[in-house]
This record gives C-alpha cells, sequence and structure tokens, in this order.
C-alpha cells in the first residue's frame, strides 16, 4: 500500500493508525495477499506498459503483413485450408499466431522476473519480510502475468477481426485458450526457475532448447501433420499445439472431434495446476523457514571443474621459472603513449581472455546451444512449407538462371544470416547491457589500465568468436544436406562474421544508450519485424514496391541478399551494394561505441 | 613487497607508441588538486576543494554519507570526470591519461564488484592479466595474495559462494596485484571482522612504510586516527578542516568528553543549566580535584561548551572528571556518565554540528 494512499485516508485522522491493528492486517494479508503481490508486479510493469500496448498492436499486424500476406502469396490462395474450414492461409495461422505470441511473452515473464526477484534484485525477499505467504507471493506473479496475457491477446484478437481473420464470434474465447496455453507452457518453466540459485545461462537454455522447439514445432505456419511422424509426436506434446487448435476450433470452426478438443482443454489444464501447486510448493520451500537456497545447476561438472583447476594451477605454480626470480620484480604494465593513449590501451588480449575464462566455466551446452536455433527453423519450415509449395520461382526472387529452386535451398543462406545477426546482437546488447549496468564488470575493466577501446574491441571480438562457430555448426548442416556447396561455405562463413561484425558494433553503440530493461525491450521490437520482412522466409516481390524499398532500407535484407548471391553464385553491382551498407555500419558502430564508452566510464 | 621503483626504468618519449615498463613517479607530490568541483546537473556533489598527497604519505578522507568522499575517489582514479579544477596524478592528468594513471593504481572501490563467472583465483588473475602482465608472473603473485587475504584454501571456488568479509578482502588482493604506487581505499574495512581489520590495518602500515602512497575514506574514528598522518574533513563537498588526527582534535576539540544522560526531554534545559554551571564554576575551580586529574589549576575544569544530540549531552572540557565533579556537586543527577578522550567525531560535531556516524 502506497504511503500517498495512506494519508490521503481519512480515517488516519482518528488516533490509532490503521497499521497499528496487526490483527486486522495479518488476515488482510492472509486473504489478498496473492492480489497485493499481483498489484505490486503489475504496478512495475506498468513501468513497460507502452511497450506491452505496443507489442499486442504491433505483432498481430506485423504477423498478418508479413506470415498472412507474404508466405500466403507463395502458399497460394488455393482450397488448401477449406479442408481445415479457413477461407484464407492468413485465417489458417492467425489463431496460431496469437497462441504462440503468449507463449513467447511467457518465455520472457516467467523467467527473467523469477530469476530477478529470487537472485537478481532479491525482491522476494523483500516480500517475504511482509505479512504474504510465499505461495502467495508465487499466485501473485502468476496473476499478474496472467492479466498481461489476458490484455495482450484481447488487443490481438480485435486487430484480428478488424482484419476480416476470424469468420466466428465464437473467437473471442481464443483470448482464455490463448492464455491457458500460455499458462500451461510457462507455469512449468517459472517452476524449475525457481528452484535455480544462481543463472548460467539457464535462461538462454530455456529459451533454445524449449520454447523454440515447442514454438516450431506446434504447427503454427502449417499443419502439423505436414511434418515426419517423429516431429508430430513434438508437436503433441507441445501445449502450443493444443492452444493452436483450440483456438482454430473457435475462431474458424476447425472441425475436430469432441473428444479431441476435450483433451486439448484438459491436456492444457492439466499442466497449468500442477505446474502452479509445484511452483507454489517450491516458493515456500525457499521462502518460507526452511529458507532453502536452491539447486545449483551443473554442481557437479563445477566441483570437476575446481578438481581440474587446482591440478592446473598445481602444475603452474611447480613449472620452472613459476614461483622463482620472476615473482620479486614486477614485470612491465601494458600502457601505450602517443595517439589515443587515454583510450586504448593495447591490451584487447586481456578482455577476449577474460570472455573465454568465463566461457569455459560456464557449460559447454549452453555454448553450443546457439547452433541448435537455425537447424531448427531450417527443419520446421525446411520440412513443413515444402509440402505447401512446388519450390520457389528463381525469376521472382531475382536470381538469373532461371528454374525452380527448393524451398528449404531458399531459405538456408537466409538463416544463416539471420542467426549471425541473432548471436551478434544478444552478445552486444543482452550480454553488454548486463556487464555494463548489473554486474558492472566494465566499471571494474575501467579501473585497470584499460582504456574503453580495449573494452569495447575485445567484446565485439568474443561476440564474432561465439558467431563464428555458430556459422561453422549451421554451414556443417547445409553442406551436409547438400544445400550449399564446398567454396560457396568458406565464403558465407567469413560473410557470417562481416555480418556479426556490423550488428554487433551498432548493437554495442545502442546499447551503450540503455539506461533500464524497458529500453532494451524496445530494442528487440525493432528486430522482429526486421526478420519478419527481410524476404527470408519468402521472396520480397511479394510486397507492392513501397514496402520493398522499405525492406531495402533494412540491414537485414542486405546480409540476406548477400548471403543468397553467395550460395546460388549470383553476383551484381547489388552485392558490393550490400558488403558497402556493412562497412559503412560497423564504421559508424566502432566509432560510436568508442565515444560512448569514454562517456558512460568517464562520467 | 617488492617495489615499484626498483623495478623502473628511463621515461620513454611522449611520442613512443610501445607499451613501456613504468617510469617512476616524476614529481613530489603523489596527487594535487585545486578548486576540484563535480556537478551531477544541478547537484554539487564536490564544491571546489584543494588538497595535496606528497608521495609515501597516508591521507585520509573523513566525512558524513553523501559528502562527496567517494565522488573524489573516483576522479582521482580518473574513472569520473571533474566538472571544474585540476588534478594531477602522479604529475598526469586522470582525463587526458586515464590507462596510465590507473596503471599505477590500486583501487578498492566502496562496494565489491568481484567478477562472478570466475573463479576466486581466476579474479586475481585476470585483473592482473587487465594491467597486461604476464600469466606466469601472475601465478606465483596470486599465491601471495591469497595468502595475504587469507582465501588460499578458497582459491577454486566461485565468487558466489564467499562470505562479505571474505568477498571484501578478495576486492583488497585484487587491488595490489599490480603493486600499485597509489592505493585508493574506499571505506576498506567495511564487513571485516576485527581481526581481519587488523590485519589490513598491519598490511597497510606495511605497505606504507614501503613507500606506496594511501588514500583512504573512512567512518571508522579510530582507524582515521591509526592510519592517517594528515587527513581532510569534508561535508556537501568542501572541506572544513585539515591537518593530523592529533592536531585536528588539539585545534577543534577539548582534550576530554563528558557524556551525559538525563533522558530524552530533559536534555535541551540541562544543558542550558549545564553551560551556566560549569562556565562559572571555571573561575572557582576546586583546585584539589582538578590537580587530581592531572589538570593544571589555573585551568581548572577547562570547560568550552555543551553540545546537545537527541540522546545525550556532550560536555567538553579539558578536564572531564573534574566537570562531572561540580555537577555532582551542584545537585544534579544524570542518568549515566561517561568520560572518554575526544576523538575525531568530536571534531567533525564541532564543524558541522552533526555526528558523522549514526
Ligand atoms: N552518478 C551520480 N549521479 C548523481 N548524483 C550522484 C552520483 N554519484 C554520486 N552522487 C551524489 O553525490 C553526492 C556525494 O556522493 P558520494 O558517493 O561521493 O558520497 P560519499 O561521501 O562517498 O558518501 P558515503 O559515505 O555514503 O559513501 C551524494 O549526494 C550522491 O547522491
Ligand atoms: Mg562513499
Amino acid at each position: 500500500m502506497s504511503t500517498d494512499r495512506l494519508t490521503a485516508d481519512p480515517e488516519l485522522q482518528q488516533p490509532v493508525s490503521q497499521a497499528a491493528d496487526k490483527q486486522t492486517m495479518a488476515g488482510r494479508a492472509r486473504r489478498f495477499g496473492a492480489l497485493h503481490q499481483a498489484e505490486r508486479t503489475l504496478r512495475s510493469m506498468r513501468a513497460y506498459g507502452t511497450v506491452i500496448l505496443f507489442s499486442s498492436v504491433s505483432q498481430p499486424i506485423m504477423y498478418i503483413l508479413a506470415m498472412g500476406l507474404g508466405l500466403g502469396v507463395l502458399v497460394g490462395e488455393g482450397g488448401d485450408f477449406a479442408e481445415y474450414g479457413a477461407s484464407s492461409y492468413l485465417m489458417y495461422i492467425a489463431p496460431a499466431i496469437l497462441a504462440s505470441t503468449v507463449a513467447m511473452a511467457a518465455g520472457i515473464e516467467f523467467t527473467f522476473p523469477v530469476m530477478e526477484g529470487f537472485k537478481w534484485r532479491r525482491l522476494y525477499y523483500g516480500a517475504q519480510a511482509s505479512p504474504l505467504s510465499p505461495g502467495q507471493i508465487a499466485s501473485g506473479h502468476i496473476l499478474a502475468v496472467s492479466v498481461r496475457f489476458g490484455i495482450h491477446a484481447a488487443i490481438f484478437t480485435v486487430v484480428l477481426y478488424l482484419f476480416g481473420a476470424i469468420s466466428s464470434p465464437l473467437g473471442v474465447l481464443m483470448i482464455a485458450s490463448a492464455m491457458l496455453g500460455g499458462l500451461a507452457i510457462g507455469l512449468p518453466i517459472m517452476a524449475y526457475v525457481s528452484t535455480l540459485r544462481d543463472e548460467k545461462g539457464q535462461m538462454s537454455l530455456i529459451q533454445r532448447f524449449v520454447i523454440m522447439p515447442l514454438f516450431l514445432f506446434s504447427g503454427t505456419f502449417y499443419p502439423l501433420t505436414n511434418l515426419p511422424g517423429f516431429l508430430q509426436v513434438l508437436g503433441w506434446f507441445s501445449p502450443i499445439w493444443h492452444a493452436n487448435e483450440l483456438g482454430r476450433v473457435l475462431a474458424f470452426g476447425q472441425p475436430s472431434p469432441a473428444w479431441l478438443i476435450l483433451l486439448h482443454v484438459l491436456y492444457l489444464l492439466g499442466i497449468t495446476v500442477a505446474a502452479w501447486l509445484a511452483t507454489v510448493r517450491i516458493f515456500t520451500r525457499r521462502l518460507g523457514l526452511e529458507e532453502w537456497r536452491g539447486r545449483t545447476p551443473g554442481a557437479k561438472a563445477d566441483a570437476k571443474r575446481q578438481e581440474r583447476l587446482a591440478v592446473k594451477d598445481a602444475a603452474d605454480s611447480t613449472a620452472p621459472g613459476g614461483a622463482a626470480p620472476d615473482s620479486t620484480a614486477l614485470p612491465r604494465i601494458a600502457f601505450r603513449r602517443g595517439f589515443g593513449a587515454n583510450y586504448y590501451s593495447g591490451n584487447i588480449r586481456a578482455v577476449f581472455g577474460r570472455g573465454l575464462t568465463a566461457i569455459r566455466n560456464n557449460r559447454g551446452v549452453i555454448f553450443l546451444s546457439g547452433l541448435l536455433e537455425p537447424v531448427l527453423f531450417l527443419t520446421s519450415f525446411g520440412l513443413g512449407i515444402s509440402p505447401m509449395i512446388a519450390g520457389v520461382d528463381a525469376e521472382q526472387v531475382g536470381l538469373r538462371g532461371g528454374g525452380t529452386i527448393s524451398y528449404a535451398a531458399f531459405i538456408a543462406p537466409a538463416l544463416l544470416a539471420v542467426s549471425a545477426m541473432n548471436g551478434a546482437i544478444f552478445d552486444s546488447t543482452w550480454n553488454v547491457f548486463f556487464k555494463l549496468k548489473i554486474t558492472k564488470l566494465y566499471r571494474t575493466m575501467m579501473s585497470t589500465s584499460l582504456g574503453p577501446v580495449d573494452v569495447a574491441v575485445g567484446e565485439i571480438c568474443l561476440a564474432l568468436f561465439r558467431g563464428g562457430i555458430y556459422a561453422l555448426g549451421f554451414i556443417g548442416v547445409l553442406l551436409v544436406g547438400g544445400l550449399i556447396d564446398p567454396l560457396a561455405a568458406v565464403l558465407m562463413w567469413f560473410t557470417a562474421l562481416f555480418v556479426a561484425l556490423g550488428f554487433a558494433s551498432v548493437g554495442m553503440a545502442v546499447t551503450s544508450f540503455m539506461t533500464r530493461f524497458q529500453q532494451m525491450d524496445w530494442m528487440m521490437m525493432v528486430l522482429m519485424p526486421m526478420f519478419l520482412f527481410s524476404a527470408t522466409l519468402f521472396p520480397i516481390s511479394v510486397y507492392p514496391a513501397g514496402v520493398q524499398a522499405f525492406i531495402q532500407a533494412l540491414p537485414l535484407w542486405h546480409a540476406v541478399e548477400l548471403m543468397r548471391d553467395i550460395a546460388f553464385w549470383d553476383f551484381s553491382g547489388l552485392t558490393l551494394v550490400h558488403i558497402g551498407y556493412y562497412l559503412v555500419m560497423i564504421v559508424v558502430g566502432l566509432a560510436l561505441t568508442t565515444y560512448r564508452m569514454k562517456k558512460l566510464f568517464l562520467r | 613487497m617488492p617495489r615499484l621503483c626498483e623495478n623502473a626504468s628511463i621515461p620513454l618519449s611522449p611520442g613512443d607508441i610501445t607499451a613501456s615498463t613504468l617510469p617512476l613517479m616524476p614529481v613530489e607530490h603523489a596527487i594535487r588538486a585545486t578548486g576540484l568541483t563535480k556537478r551531477y546537473g544541478d547537484f554539487t556533489a564536490v564544491d571546489g576543494i584543494d588538497f595535496t598527497v606528497n608521495r609515501g604519505e597516508s591521507f585520509g578522507l573523513l566525512g558524513p554519507n553523501g559528502a562527496g568522499k567517494s565522488t573524489t575517489m573516483r576522479m582521482i582514479a580518473a574513472v569520473a570526470s571533474r566538472s571544474a579544477g585540476t588534478m594531477s596524478v602522479a604529475g598526469l592528468d586522470p582525463e587526458q591519461n586515464g590507462p596510465e594513471v590507473r596503471a599505477r593504481l590500486g583501487v578498492i572501490p566502496q562496494q565489491d564488484n568481484l567478477d562472478e563467472e570466475l573463479s576466486v583465483r581466476e579474479n586475481i588473475i585476470m585483473y592482473g592479466r587487465y594491467f597486461g602482465l604476464p600469466r606466469r608472473w601472475l601465478n606465483a603473485k596470486t599465491e601471495e595474495l591469497l595468502e595475504f587475504a587469507q582465501l588460499s584454501h578458497k582459491a577454486t571456488a566461485r565468487v558466489e559462494d564467499l562470505s562479505g568479509g571474505m568477498k571484501r578482502r578478495l576486492t583488497i588482493a585484487r587491488a595490489l596485484v599490480n603493486e600499485p604506487e597509489i592505493l585508493l581505499l574506499d571505506e576498506p574495512t567495511t564487513g571485516l571482522d576485527p581481526q581481519a581489520r587488523h590485519i589490513l590495518w598491519d598490511r597497510l602500515f606495511r605497505l606504507r612504510e614501503s613507500g606506496t602512497t594511501l588514500v583512504l575514506t573512512t567512518h571508522h574514528m579510530d582507524e582515521a586516527e591509526q592510519l592517517c598522518e594528515r587527513l581532510i574533513v569534508v561535508d556537501e563537498g568542501r572541506i572544513m578542516a585539515e591537518g593530523s588526527p592529533a592536531g585536528l582534535i588539539r585545534d577543534h576539540s577539548t582534550r576530554e568528553v563528558l557524556e551525559l544522560r538525563f533522558g530524552m526531554d530533559r536534555n535541551q534545559e540541562q544543558a542550558q543549566q549545564l553551560t551556566a554551571l560549569l562556565s562559572s564554576g571555571a573561575a572557582s575551580a576546586n583546585g584539589a580535584a582538578a590537580a587530581d586529574v592531572g589538570v593544571g589549576v589555573g585551568v581548572g575544569v577547562g570547560f568550552s561548551h555543551v553540545e546537545v544530540l537527541p540522546d545525550r549531552l556532550l560536555v567538553y572540557a579539558g578536564s572531564a572528571e573534574s566537570a562531572l565533579e561540580q555537577i555532582h556537586a551542584a545537585g544534579l543527577r544524570p542518568m549515566t556518565s561517561l568520560v572518554r578522550r575526544s576523538s575525531l567525531e568530536d571534531v567533525f560535531l564541532r564543524l558541522t554540528g552533526r555526528t558523522l556516524v549514526d
């Protein structure tokens, strides 16, 4: 309860303050505690309320334009979807996109804020000191997130109605089915996250190994039956598939047997209830009298690492010349004189080395998980969409030589560009923001003889190192799949690094202006349309000229086209334009980053 | 502890852009600031202060919360820009030669900022790597520092698993890895237990003896009196006084203090009564009693003034014992009384009208 409301309360004029009546206060907390906590969470969400509202309105419009219309042109408006009861491709995917966006939001709302509550800002421990019970703290968060889902789904549904993408009045109920889907995917994750004592990349593991596969193999953009059998099984387990199918029944009356509808509902409800109870139980263990500190994931691996370190250290200190005369005199300390000496000390190596040590200390599986994403995309779209289209007309996508190319070969180079972008952006925005604002690593670095340029370039090198390994993996998959030839593969790997450098330098420059997490959300919202409107999943020619010009102004399109030029060995003057675009990005990004780093660290 | 100057070489010409060995600090004073000012928007955190820290000296900044101590330290450490004024650290302007100035500094920030993704040992090694020190040398140096911080048994643990005091010790050990010429310590002993604090004091003494310049901020009077040869008292961004701890006490306070408690409501009226009593009593001092406690007969009680704090009264007098006797003789009955020597705390109270801690 806020203080200003207390003072406005006329009852306060009475000699005894409300707070004095401990009995009533405790009673109220017992009954409405979860609501108080929900209110608190919603208030904190209000800070980024505009982001949420904006995304609720813009997401459906973007998906309608990009996937519904763009991919729709490729898939064809034929009667393919009549058997499902939908009169167009757009109508077919609309309910699934609603359910998927809620599921994606669940992947955020049930992970980061929970970790924040337990570890980063220890908010829950503050609430623990109030009369709220741990269970109420958990339920309060869940209720608040449900409200957010509800608002998002309601706005989304209205937009879909306006575009005529829903034909049945029952479509309103999709708000409930989407919310239920979001809870069914989010609550088990929340239960898991609340057991964690420490975050060592689990959040991105969840995104990459849980949410992404469940989304990509949930029959969102095509009927699940388009996939080979074993991948269909994945869909059956995915709460998103169940929410999608429920939504389709509601939105355009997709024919479904009653038992199946019941099964969808029961499956989602069952998971939601069970995970909710589990979450409450875990919160009680951690915040209650037991004061359980949570699991440290990979504790065993940690112990092994410690052993290994101990052995290595022992070897180091007994190594000849290790401890002996060297240790008495201080060796030279790195710094430069002359041009730019205030910014660059010539010690990028140390920043890069620190990053490698940190990667080694974290679990390798997290590092390697970045490989998975483009492979999943390729599998999902390559296998799922291909049955619906004959192939991509080479003329249509501006390639000389004519003929048709398979859909998988069409999207593969583009996905490499997208993955280079994603990796670079993630490393240069979220990771940098974290080290800048949360762990304050850069401040530590800047209290040594390092300069801002050492830090910035070291971090960018690290992003490229990671991006280079991811790209290597994906290109390997493409080679094995016969989608590209070896010479193109080599060129594409260098291009991936080049593209990553462009995004990393600009991303870092932009991040240096950020002061709060909400602003990071805005940045992510810019990336979303860039992916959807990049001619990755369908040729740019499906759009009217105006939209085409807009897409061509965005950086990702240039990367996608550059990759396709290489993959199909089809170079032109435009290839040089693409390269030039990235050169400008790199130069401007690096210059701005350096300038900002100086500003930030020399406040 | 090896001294830096043993390893010093001839300074390189300014145009040389290769990495160079640190030349000897070329000037007599380690730090000199004039008109040093820091503004955050309309708010002035540091308001035009002047001070000089000589080489090999230990220098203290004393002041209440928000006085601008940490801000001053950050400007010395070349991680904050000045709004006005000049500053030279080891003869260099920290704003123009950040890396070179920082190469000579060891910084212990007020808040530990250890690298949680690294182990205890790696924290020290990586920090040394930021200075460009070779790994092999660092391996040996790190052992020595771990020993010093009494963290050898935790060498491979994650930073996360350390207690608050252990983290503090690691932060201190880490700052010593480059064998700094000037050590900046922002409230170094916060969170340390008495034993660890005394070990650190001892270590700082030895560093000072080996020629390291120490600059520290603290809230602990005993720490300032123990460690600082000279200090400035800062309040609201301005210097209130400057001198050695003993000199400051001599100039701004009496030798002894009598602390009296009469109960919350009666302090103010008692203060007036006491002032009247002791001011007049000063002339007709009881010679015998004064002699007993070793105060010159002519000085008597040596009464100066009374300070009123929320919970107690402080009577400043050359001889607190005889003041107490007079008070008792006048029939006043304080609930508790305590005789103690003046401290920097009293100096601060005198200068600013506020207490330092609490
Ligand atoms: N980055 C900043 N932006 C705005 N104001 C600041 C900033 N840093 C410090 N201040 C303000 O400057 C003043 C001095 O802060 P500083 O941290 O130097 O105090 P301090 O003497 O170290 O206090 P403490 O004993 O609590 O550590 C404070 O009022 C603080 O609010
Ligand atoms: Mg401070």
